[in-house]
């Protein structure tokens, strides 16, 4: 390759005469950049939203629930019914547990919530006043229910912002009402701040409603619980608080009836589950890749057809075999790789302006690969055209009319 | 020096095969001034093209300085046909998406070693010296079959080439132009010593030479008649 410069400033001669031809080309390439790229983004959205999720409410959680939900493998299992039920002794006995700042117990219920003619399906979520400090809740309006607020049974309901605003126009409006859950009325003390979630059928934590369980007895008449919240204190060794809570409760309960699981596990085996399909994904739209190298190599040896006789004349002045080789070689390289850069761009304005909902990103690697990919593409399906041109007998090519 | 030994050039039509070069003895040294003649058809242009190292023989053997073509790899052919030879052709072969000067300067855009001057400044003198400097920036079919035919010199001399071929250079020209085209041809013999061999089927051309050899049905033959 004697002039590299040449070589690309003559592939650009070569798109300025065909501009239709060469856009229509490099199209392909485009698309096949952009769903790759953008599917990587997404992928990349995806578990930086779950991440952000699981982080709103505290990496230091650890969650106490029954049976093994966390299966051998590390998929999930159907929680079913097999298994423990836990009990206010329990909440007492993991409270001795070190570094552990509280323990709450939850029983949860899908409910519908009515208030005057508005009806919501929300999750009921009953514990103690301990849980806003377990999950970080943090009230926009009002106060989270208090100690004495659960003794005394009050009737009282903290509600998260969208529950809020569905049932009763604005969160302001939601404050000091009365809501009715399985005909219990509930005064509404506290509209809670905006935790995100709901998208993708994710928990939404924005339409919980919460209220101390000792007020729900008519909805959870037994006093059992589904799961116990451990929030250890930060910057502690979760896994010895975890081994911590299991030596306690394997005094009351069998090995299989319950499973003491933190935080990350669940996110790692929710990102490994997108990870997989994020995966097929991005195989199926580098199908369209390739379906643009077809379209490359097909373009390439229409151009070659029509330049032999010019093949012939570069040999014939001194053009080496692989002079034309690189010739042709670099024009396909060019063409794939600026369809692949245009590709690029428009996943990043898409990105740019779909950032705004979703926290999707483009990171270094995509970049590269995007450039990787369109230039292999080039080389791949361009080497069999400019093999072509090089292997031209010159004396044949210079006679071509 | 070229040198051509029992050169025979066969060509397969169908199942048929005709002989179009019928062992041809040759040697041209350097600084001659050579014209070939001979009718339409009797196979001047192939001989041309097998001893400019464009085109190969059937049988026998073309040496380049005593050195044996047939040995040489594609990359030192190339570099010959870049550096040692200049062709001129009937068609005179320009490149119509390229301007007049980036036809004149393509060969040493192939050029494999550092050139020992700068390959624009010694286009421009050409075109200059050829009289079609201000046709710089235009395109080959957008100038007359003259000023072709002096681009296509041009190109032919840019890498300074020991030898030259030129074929028909004055059959597509009228005959004003063409006795220039050979007067310039001629120059370029006698002041700079460059070998120059013409292809002709023009008595007339052919005795602007200092030798002539005349070609008859692929042979070499004493008289043209
Ligand atoms: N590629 C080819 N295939 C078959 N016949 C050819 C080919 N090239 C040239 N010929 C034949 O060889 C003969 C000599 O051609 P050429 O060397 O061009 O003659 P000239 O230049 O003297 O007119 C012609 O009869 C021509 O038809
Ligand atoms: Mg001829």
């Amino acid at each position: 390759m004697k002039n590299l410069f040449f070589l690309v400033s003559s592939s650009f001669d070569d798109f300025k005469r065909n501009k239709v031809r060469t856009f229509l080309t490099s199209l392909g390439i485009m698309i096949g950049v952009l769903s790759v790229v953008l599917l990587i983004a997404f992928g990349q959205g995806l578990k930086n939203y779950i991440k952000e999720q699981f982080e709103s409410i505290g990496t230091n959680l650890v969650y106490v629930l029954p049976g093994r939900i966390v299966g051998e493998g590390g998929g999930f299992r159907d929680p079913g019914s097999l298994g423990a039920k836990f009990e206010e002794k329990d909440v007492l006995r993991l409270k001795k547990v070190e570094n552990v700042d509280y323990v709450v117990p939850v029983f949860e219920k899908s409910v519908t919530v009515t208030a005057g003619a508005n009806r919501e399906i929300s999750q009921l979520l009953a514990s103690t006043h301990e849980i806003a400090l377990a999950l970080n809740l943090e009230p926009e309006i009002g106060n989270f229910f208090t100690k004495s607020d659960l003794e005394k049974r009050a009737k009282v309901a903290a509600i998260g912002p969208k529950l809020a605003e569905k049932l009763f126009g604005s969160k302001d409006n939601a404050y000091g009402k009365t809501i009715r859950v399985s005909n219990q009325s509930f005064k509404v003390i506290a509209v809670l701040k905006s935790k995100g979630g709901g998208a993708l059928g994710g928990p939404n934590f924005d339409t919980i409603t919460y209220i101390p369980y000792k007020t729900s007895l008519r909805i959870n008449p037994d006093k059992k619980f589904y799961a116990l919240y451990l929030r250890a204190r930060t910057d502690t060794n979760i896994a010895q608080v975890k081994k911590d809570a299991e030596k306690v409760l394997l005094k009351t309960y069998d090995k299989d009836e319950f499973q003491v699981v933190e935080q990350t596990e669940f996110l790692n085996i929710i990102t490994s589950i997108f990870s997989v399909l994020n995966g097929i994904l991005i195989a199926i739209g580098s199908i369209s890749l390739i379906v643009g190298g077809i379209g490359i190599m097909n373009i390439m040896y229409a151009t070659v057809t029509e330049r032999i006789k010019e093949i012939g004349i570069r040999r014939a002045i001194g053009a080496t075999k692989k002079d034309i080789l690189f010739q042709f070689l670099a024009q396909a390289i060019i063409l794939s790789l600026s369809g692949g850069i245009i590709g690029l761009i428009f996943a990043f304005v898409i990105v740019f302006f779909v950032r705004q909902i979703f926290p999707a990103e483009i990171n270094l690697i995509s970049v590269i690969v995007a450039f990787f990919i369109s230039s292999g593409i080039g080389i791949f399906f361009g080497v069999f055209p400019a093999r072509r041109a090089s292997n031209l007998v010159p004396i044949e090519a210079i006679r071509y009319e | 020096m070229i040198e051509l030994i029992d050169i025979t050039k066969d060509y397969e039509v169908g199942d048929e095969t005709t002989s179009v070069l019928k062992g041809i003895n040759l040697k041209i040294k350097d600084g001659e001034f050579v014209g070939i003649l001979g009718s339409s058809g009797s196979g001047k242009s192939t001989l041309m093209h097998i001893m400019g190292l464009l085109d190969t023989p059937t049988r026998g053997k073309v040496l380049i300085d005593g050195r044996d073509a047939s040995k040489l790899s594609d990359e030192k052919l190339s570099r010959l046909r870049n550096t040692y030879v200049g062709f001129v052709f009937q068609q005179f072969n320009l490149i119509n998406k390229l301007t007049v000067l980036e036809n004149v300067l393509l060969p040493a855009l192939y050029a494999v070693e550092k050139l020992p001057f700068d390959p624009r400044d010694r286009a421009l003198e050409l075109l200059a010296k050829f009289g079609i400097y201000d046709k710089r920036d235009a395109r080959p079919n957008k100038i007359s079959g003259g000023q072709q035919q002096r681009t296509a010199i041009a190109r032919a001399l840019i890498m300074n080439p020991k030898i030259v071929f030129a074929d028909e250079p004055t059959g597509n020209l009228d005959t004003k132009t063409g006795k220039d085209i050979l007067k310039l041809l001629n120059n370029l013999n006698r002041e700079f010593g460059v070998t120059v061999v013409i292809v002709t089927h023009e008595k007339d051309v052919a005795k602007t030479t200092k030798r002539q050899i005349f070609i008859r049905d692929g042979e070499i033959v004493q008289k043209y008649l």
